[in-house]
């Protein structure tokens, strides 16, 4: 693509949609445009390079980008299927329901289809309330099930909701991996504890095996549903096909979403008990939440082959294995540089570098870019920068890419060598570590760049 | 899956193609329900499947943070064919979503918490769109969104009461098609988008049934020669082929979102293969115009229930624009058992959800004159077996 089509892609994108965000992603050379994906890779447009895909729309691609088999089985189905009807029954949804009935852990062998995360959390969260009677519900701190309003009333961090007040009375956060703070605040009026196994968007925080078996048992004692935000962690992400099975614990629910569509055709699930309060609930209310698109028929039949070829191949078998090929170079990586890197945590190919200051996040995101991988610093954590390759990776690709984070580091040594002096002095320091000055300096560093390319360009 | 509690057969669909429907069992139906208003060019449109078919080989979804270039596309194009000042776009993927993100943007961007909206509405099920809309079960689901005042449909002094320098939004459908269609009449809108400017109150319109033709206008604002700051938009955006709505604003809104980047996320909304598609069924509406033909149809539909209604009690009132028509019976079970029996006269039918003694009339836009008389037959012939 040439620069003057880029130009004007990111004029309309600014003009239409926004230009804040796009003055955010320069600022930290997001930049890209995403052409030509494949497997654990994609082009950038603009410059021609390739990427490695280390974000994955935070866990969407886990059967890697543009599945041939994925594909292939929407190309089939596009000859019979649209999307269906919502609240009829059809051969596709059936199936579907089926196969996660069939793999979902334990008795949890009911299941509504929804259309997003947030949809099956909106679904989750409402199913919880109504069959428990109960209003409060407990979320974590820096939790993230998405935007809508029952997820939004629970996300865990002040940026999402401040301005959107007010949001739902009865949301109560709790720190998370704190199982005597749950005790405290758990009570009869609770009607479900919520969380992500391995917290996303917080900068990858992996449960402990005590919290999690502790929150069963409290659960059981007060007539409280737990319930699992598996729209990261399930399918394969982890090392397991769901990240409940690390702790053999079994939520009430469980709600997926992302990599279920193959990064292809939206889809998501709520999935829950087949005995108990919910399935109660459902049996005498089937349409209390109705999502038109989710569990279409098209995406049913994604979906079917996005579980098909994860169940086949064992994916988190390789998910794990990778995991900890990546995370134990990436602590070696750690042990060499404690000035910069805090600490490096995750399960399976899930996994973060939180950095010892919040303003390495974006920076270390441009040099992650210039050595060719795309990474996201979390929403809810700007100093840790999330690793979630698709889970098709291979040994080769990890070490490549290790290779390059390894070179990036380098180069944010050169950045730091400055910038952790003056982080010394509190006033820089809040500026460094203020968002909108991260952006408006960086935007200007860009436009410095680029005028002199240009210039040396014409001179050429 | 959810379990069919009725005792009749259950209905499996199976093949679909333009204004039909096959069931498992092979027999054949006319889609009068169109997934609630989502098939507005009908069932497995030829051009948008082949569209779909060339963007999965081509792209697939995308990283939703990053900037993309079928977004951008799609955006300008959308600013294009929404009448009005609407020039800015935020993607989602269920109608309910896309009407929190318009709550959260007048909230976001006036500062301000109030929301008012009509009573009888059905915006959807997530957070904000099921604490706006009436919905039979809305109690069981606890305390949901506070600061919202609900006034009587139509009422002006009431409108006025409520609003305030306090309010956010105001937010209504044109026409409420799960409350058997109620329109909303010219001047009571004039009166609301006048109180709205008096206090920098955000006037949102939800058009996910009412858009892309389906009132015999391209979206049903046009015939009150009003605007919207923010509309919503339903999955005919994609004439329901692929899952995606949208919320469609101001230029002076979106500052908002540049302030604010990524303040609001949505994973699978602007899908990048959903864009493509999105785009195609633009240009297949801006081609075909089927608000025409649902003008047209729509009417010839509407004169044959009038004829019906005068000579049959039973059907207790009418209403309806363009391909949007409801009948109303007098209690729910004459409205479930009229759907039972027009399905064996080979008419797919849905209730209201708000208001269940009424049944709805929502074919494909493009639908022929034939096929508007085998639906006017089928509703003859189960008027007489009700």
């Amino acid at each position: 693509m040439d620069r003057k089509d880029l130009v004007n892609i990111h004029h309309l994108f600014g003009k239409h949609i926004s230009h804040g965000q796009v003055r955010y992603l320069r600022s930290a050379h997001l930049n890209t445009l995403e052409r030509k994906r494949k497997g654990v890779r994609f082009m950038d447009a603009g410059s021609g390079r390739m990427f490695y895909d280390a974000f994955t729309s935070a866990g969407c691609f886990n059967v890697g980008r543009m599945n041939e088999s994925v594909i292939q089985a929407l190309d089939e189905a596009l000859d019979k299927y649209d999307m269906g009807s919502e609240g009829f029954l059809s051969v596709p949804k059936i199936k579907l329901a089926n196969y996660l009935a069939k793999l979902a852990p334990g008795d949890l062998n009911r299941v509504i289809l929804c259309a997003s995360g947030g949809d099956a959390c909106a679904c989750a969260m409402k199913l919880a309330r109504a069959a428990t009677g109960r209003n409060q519900i407990i979320t974590m701190v820096k939790a993230y099930h998405g935007h809508e309003g029952f997820s939004l009333s629970g996300n865990g961090k002040d940026y999402y909701k401040h301005l959107f007040l007010p949001l739902m009375p009865g949301f109560m956060l709790a720190p998370f991996n704190d199982l005597a703070a749950a005790q405290r605040i758990a009570s009869t009026n609770t009607a479900a504890i919520v969380l992500e196994p391995v917290q996303g968007e917080a900068g990858i925080h992996v449960s402990t095996l005590e919290f999690i078996r502790g929150l069963r048992e409290l659960c059981n004692k007060l007539g409280i549903l737990l319930v699992f935000d598996e729209v990261q962690t399930g399918i394969g992400r982890t090392g397991k096909l769901w990240a409940s099975e690390h702790y053999g614990v079994l939520p009430d629910i469980m709600f997926i979403a992302k990599s279920l569509s193959g990064g292809l055709y939206p889809n998501g699930a709520v999935i829950f008990k087949e005995s108990g309060l919910p399935a109660e609930y459902v049996f005498k209310n089937p349409f209390f939440h109705r999502s038109l698109s989710g569990g279409s028929d098209l995406g049913c039949i994604v979906s079917i082959q996005v579980l098909d070829f994860v169940v086949n191949k064992r994916l988190w078998e390789n998910a794990s294995s990778m995991g900890n090929y990546f995370k134990d170079g990436l602590v070696k990586l750690w042990n060499d540089n404690p000035r910069i890197i805090k600490e490096v945590r995750g399960l399976g190919l899930m996994i973060g570098i939180e950095y010892q200051y919040e303003f390495v996040g974006a920076l270390m995101a441009e040099c992650l870019s210039q050595q060719g991988i795309w990474a996201a610093f979390s929403g809810n954590a700007p100093q840790v920068m999330r690793f979630q390759v698709p889970i098709t990776a291979t040994q080769d690709e990890i070490e490549d890419i290790l290779e390059k984070v390894k070179r990036a580091i380098l180069t944010l040594r050169k950045y730091l060598a400055v910038l952790i002096p003056m982080a010394r002095i509190p006033f820089i320091r809040r500026m460094l570590d203020n968002v909108h000055m991260q952006i408006f300096t960086f935007n200007l560093v860009r436009d410095i760049e680029e005028f002199f390319t240009q210039t040396l360009n014409l001179k050429k | 899956m959810q379990r069919n509690k009725s005792q009749e057969p259950v209905f499996i669909e199976d093949a679909r193609n333009g204004a039909y429907v096959i069931d498992a069992n092979g027999a054949k139906y006319i889609d009068c329900y169109s997934s609630a208003s989502t098939y507005n060019l009908g069932r497995r449109n030829k051009r948008l499947i082949a569209s779909l078919k060339q963007a999965i080989f081509e792209t697939d979804q995308g990283n939703f943070v990053m900037i993309s270039e079928e977004k951008a596309l799609l955006a300008e194009k959308i600013s294009k064919f929404v009448p009005g000042p609407l020039d800015c776009v935020l993607f989602g993927v269920t109608r309910g979503e896309s009407m929190d993100a318009a709550c959260k943007l007048a909230r976001g961007a006036t500062g301000r918490p109030g929301l008012i909206t009509v009573d009888g509405g059905a915006y959807g099920d997530t957070g904000f769109a099921l604490s706006l809309s009436e919905h039979p079960l809305k109690k069981d689901f606890g305390d949901l969104i506070p600061g919202i005042v609900v006034v009587p449909l139509g009422d002006h002094e009431a409108a006025e009461a409520a609003i305030s320098h306090n309010t956010a939004a105001f937010i209504l459908e044109p026409v409420q098609a799960e409350y058997h269609c109620r329109s909303l009449a010219t001047d009571y809108l004039k009166h609301i988008r006048r109180l709205c400017e008096k206090t920098g109150t955000c006037l949102i319109f939800d058009e996910s049934q009412t858009g892309f033709g389906r009132t015999g206008k391209k979206f049903a604002y046009e015939h009150h020669d009003i605007y919207p700051d923010i509309l919503v938009v339903g999955e005919a955006i994609t004439g329901g082929i692929f899952p995606m709505t949208a919320m469609v604003f101001t230029s002076e809104l979106k500052q908002f979102f540049d302030i604010h980047p990524l303040i609001h996320l949505c994973t699978f909304g602007g899908h990048d293969v959903g864009c493509r598609v999105a785009a195609a069924a633009l240009d297949e509406y801006e081609q075909i115009k089927p608000w025409q033909n649902a003008k047209v149809q729509g009417a010839k539909i509407m004169n044959e229930l009038k004829s019906a209604m005068a000579s049959d009690d039973r059907i207790k009132s009418l209403n309806g624009l363009g391909l949007l028509i409801s009948l109303l019976f007098s209690s729910a079970e004459t409205a479930n058992r009229f759907c039972f029996l027009a399905s064996k006269n080979g008419i797919l039918l849905h209730k209201g959800i708000v208001d269940c003694c009424c049944v709805l009339i929502r074919p494909s836009l493009l639908i022929t004159e034939g096929e508007v008389e085998i639906i006017n037959q089928g509703i003859r012939a189960t008027m007489k077996d009700l």
